[in-house]
């Protein structure tokens, strides 16, 4: 069996920031590849929906980084590496998809501006994209180590990259995809 | 950031009706919460259903249109969330005219 452990957004859009959906209801380029190649979905829960709500402000991951958003992350980065487990134990081959622009999600690179704070109006966003994870998947990576399991084979969706290219984004999905 | 085109509308589904559901809800603009698949371990079962209880609460909060497509399992956890039912689409009459 062939599984991928997406983020919640690709499948729900409206757990985006407001402003942040790019599709009506699910990110159908990622949904549509893996059920061509056959792949079970596993849609983690989406961290910052579950802590800030469907009407939080958009930030970065110096904001996000505190403790007791970390002890939130791990308690879902337990169920979900909990069914990870579930499935290694099958034998099953196993993907993770995260989200590349994220804080939490992000699993190549994840958003930051240390100077982010007080009045929500930055004017333009000023904020980079760095390497790293987000928040929630170095939580996850975290509580598979201590599990014992491998971390899967995994990449981010980049699509609110200035220089989103989608046939780039194909290829390197197809890379981790068996 | 460009105008947001989310819907406002979330399916909760079934493990077993997500792929056979997942054009038409795509095709209505649905957003999709899976529920957890048969075969955890009740500890599991029951964290994976937490969490969906807290994203359905606070989408209905936010003015969201939440529903749900159930299979009948987890009907007693489900049933405390007082969706109402998605009304699976009849299939589409042209699939019903013979190749002539």
């Amino acid at each position: 069996m062939k599984v991928a452990f997406i983020a919640h957004c690709l499948l729900n859009q409206n757990a985006k920031v407001e402003g942040g959906a790019k599709r009506p209801g699910m990110w159908e380029p990622v949904i549509d590849l893996l059920r061509e190649r056959g792949y079970t979905i596993r849609q983690m829960p989406c961290p910052e929906l579950a802590f800030g709500g469907a009407r939080r402000f958009w930030g970065v991951r110096e904001q996000f980084d505190t403790a007791l958003y970390r002890a939130h992350c791990r308690r879902l980065a337990t169920l979900v590496a909990a069914v990870i487990e579930q499935h290694a134990s099958a034998g099953d081959d196993i993907v993770l998809i995260g989200v590349d622009s994220s804080p939490t999600m992000g699993v190549d690179f994840t958003p930051s501006a240390p100077h982010w704070a007080g009045k929500p109006d930055i004017g333009e966003d000023d904020s980079t994209l760095v390497r790293g994870d987000g928040i929630f998947i170095e939580e996850l990576k975290a509580e598979l180590e201590e599990r014992g399991l491998p971390v899967p084979r995994s990449t981010g969706i980049r699509h609110w990259f200035a220089d989103y290219d989608p046939d780039e984004e194909l290829r390197r999905l197809e890379t981790i995809l068996r | 950031m460009n105008a947001d085109p989310r819907a406002r509308r979330i399916a909760v589904v079934a493990d077993s009706l997500l792929e056979p559901l997942l054009d038409e809800l795509g095709a209505q603009g649905y957003g999709v919460i899976q529920l957890p698949p048969p075969g955890l371990d009740r500890e599991t079962t029951l964290a994976w259903l937490e969490q969906v209880a807290e994203h359905v609460a606070e989408f209905r909060r936010t003015g969201y249109q939440v529903v749900l497509a159930g299979d009948g399992l987890y009907a007693e956890e489900l049933d405390a969330l007082g969706l109402p039912q998605y009304a699976i689409q009849p299939p589409s009459t042209s699939r019903l005219i013979p190749d002539t």
